[in-house]
């Protein structure tokens, strides 16, 4: 018998999904401090004490297409794809507080066969509370390498990874620059910009308050979020869109495919396509107070009863569209509460 | 024609014959209604991946064996409605400190799981679509005399069935806000901020739509994005509670609070 979702549900509620076997690990290595303190004795403000400084540096064989994570707590992360098969690991410890707290955080690398987890450890168990300690990040991996980055408050960039790419961060931004394969790019508070996708599955970004800024992509299918944030997707071909904001915007600029299935849902936000020699589109569109306006050449149509319900609900509260451009064979579904809906021509 | 609940099943989780799927694919990219639960149902798919695995208690397993039995007799409405009286029942024993987690870390875990799973669950005990009754009507109706009279039963199914929704809605938020609100200094204050902040915006958007349904109950875009905004602060408050749980994991115990002693001192 089939496991059903609800039933999935209720079982996972209950806790009825046992515990699955955690791959032991192997050979853990833990590098307390490397290099002694350095000190840069910056002084940068009435509450802050110098700077002080630990660094951290490693290099390990991964292989080609090996795979790494990165989970930090406070800092950034920047990742560079690289030569070779060798991962290297830059970190430098910073804090403006007692020099201290510097050994209270550690740097945990899990190396095992293909896979290196790299993660900032804090000790909670001394008295931490008031504990300054950031780590910023800087790695190169084989080119090849899939690299899956978390970060609680700091920026993640990520350049020239060919392999599969996971972002995702709290309060900092997430930009990737000639990544192709970014799966998932995420944040809270930050923005997240993406640039050169070129992906045969799917692409997923979002941001709550920050906005959501991808060009030059190719993929499957893009699932784009935000509830304050504008979407904003240019020189973008993909088969299935998603995207929905509450009060931010979204603007796709590119070509659409051909039996390509595209839906966006905003509250308060204009929805925009612009698209470059579209072969053709069925649009079902509608908005409560905005305005529906196409460059392109639509045919007009719908059902009879949805065109009987809009002529007896004329005005605000009913502004709805069936109609199709060209061969009909993409589907774009609109809504927008407040906003309007435009459709361009590149 | 819709395909039914269980094929939609079997289609979002890639469990359908190849022939069905491509079947259900063609229909999923031209009926907005259809797509848009096929994108539920893999939203609870994703989400429930995302949960914390734990230890069953004994008697969890009875409850699931009775909801399979039930569902086995055919008694597939009743057998959901069971399911989710052991979601809530299991998720008042383990608040109330009943249950049999053997830790508080334990028990904690799985409120948090329960709850957000009872979300999922009563969301999808009653979905609502806008436009689909109308969509549903058969259209002969509209040629004989009586189509004044079916329009004007078709609407008020409608605003029922919105009703209904909305009040499962509601009750699927307040659950998931009691925990976000209990726990949320297991985030930084900025992320909280920031999260309170947008949750505001969600429900400004809620306002303008109900206002939207007052002026013009029958609006279909009222409706939807009433419907929309709903599942968007569902979905927000799904991720503030994953949030807590990853804050609350492992090293990263502490985390927020680190975070925060950062931000208050400018590094």
């Amino acid at each position: 018998m089939r496991l059903t979702p609800l039933m999935l549900l209720a079982a996972l509620a209950a806790g009825a999904v046992p515990a699955l076997a955690q791959d032991a690990p192997q050979h853990i290595v833990v590098v307390h401090q490397s290099v002694g303190a350095a000190r840069t004795a910056a002084y940068q403000g009435r509450d802050r004490g110098p700077e002080q400084t630990d660094r951290f540096s490693r290099k390990l064989k991964l292989g080609r297409d090996g795979r790494v994570s990165i989970g930090n707590i406070s800092g950034d992360i920047v990742v560079t794809g690289g030569a070779g098969d060798e991962l290297s690991i830059d970190a430098v410890k910073r804090t403006r507080g007692d020099q201290s707290q510097l050994a209270n955080v550690r740097i945990t690398v899990d190396d095992r066969a293909g896979r290196v987890d790299v993660r900032t450890e804090y000790d909670m168990s001394r008295s931490t509370r008031n504990n300054s300690v950031s780590v910023d990040y800087t790695v190169t991996v084989p080119a090849g390498a899939s690299v899956e980055l978390k970060s609680v408050s700091g920026s993640i960039k990520v350049t020239g990874v060919r392999g599969a790419v996971r972002a995702e961060s709290v309060s900092g931004d997430v930009t990737t620059t000639d990544t192709p394969k970014v799966e998932l790019a995420k944040s809270v508070s930050g923005d997240v910009t993406l640039s050169g996708i070129q992906i045969e599955g799917d692409l997923s970004a979002s941001s709550v308050s920050g906005a959501v800024r991808a060009k030059g992509v190719k993929a499957h299918s893009l699932d784009l979020g935000s509830v304050s944030g504008d979407l904003t997707v240019s020189d973008v071909t993909c088969d299935r869109l998603n995207a929905k904001s509450v009060s931010g915007a979204f603007e796709y600029s590119g070509n659409i495919s051909r039996g390509g299935v595209y839906d966006v849902n905003l509250h308060s936000g204009t929805a925009r396509f612009v698209l470059a020699n579209p072969t053709g589109f069925e649009l079902t569109a509608n908005t409560f107070s905005g305005n529906i306006r196409s460059d392109l050449p639509l045919t007009i149509g719908g059902d009879r009863d949805r065109d009987r319900n809009n002529r007896e609900h004329r005005g605000p509260g009913n502004r709805a569209m069936r109609a199709t451009f060209g061969d009909g064979s993409a589907t774009l579904t609109v809504h927008t509460f407040s906003g309007d809906i435009v459709i361009a021509r590149r | 024609m819709h395909p039914n609940e269980e094929t939609l099943n079997a289609y979002a989780d890639g469990s359908l014959p190849a022939n069905e799927a491509a079947e259900i694919e063609r229909h999923v990219a031209s009926c907005v209604s259809c797509r848009q639960l096929v994108d539920d149902l893999r939203e609870i798919l994703r989400a429930a991946g995302d949960l914390d695995l734990q230890d069953p208690p004994a008697r969890a397993w009875m409850r699931i064996e009775r909801a399979i039995q039930l569902e086995q007799e055919g008694a597939r409405a009743e057998g959901a409605r069971e399911g989710a009286r052991a979601v809530q029942a299991g998720e008042r024993d383990l608040v109330s400190g009943h249950g049999h987690g053997p830790a508080a870390a334990g028990r904690y875990g799985r409120w948090l799981a329960a709850a957000a799973a009872l979300v999922l669950a009563t969301v999808v005990g009653l979905r609502y679509a806008p436009g689909r009754s109308q969509v549903a009507a058969p259209a002969s109706q509209a040629r004989d005399g009586a189509a004044q009279a079916s329009a004007g039963d078709a609407a008020q199914s409608v605003e029922n069935e919105l009703r209904q929704a909305e009040a499962h809605y509601e009750n699927a938020i307040k659950g998931l806000e009691q925990i976000a609100n209990a726990e949320q200094n297991a985030l930084d204050p900025r992320t909280a901020a920031t999260l309170q902040k947008n949750l505001a915006v969600i429900d400004q958007a809620i306002s303008e739509s109900r206002a939207a349904i007052r002026s013009q109950p029958a609006s279909e875009p009222a409706q939807q994005s009433l419907i929309e905004n709903f599942k968007t602060k569902i979905a927000l408050l799904q991720d503030t509670v994953a949030l807590i749980n990853e804050m609350r994991k492992g090293n990263e115990a502490g985390a927020a609070r680190i975070v925060s002693g950062l931000k208050q001192k400018g590094n």
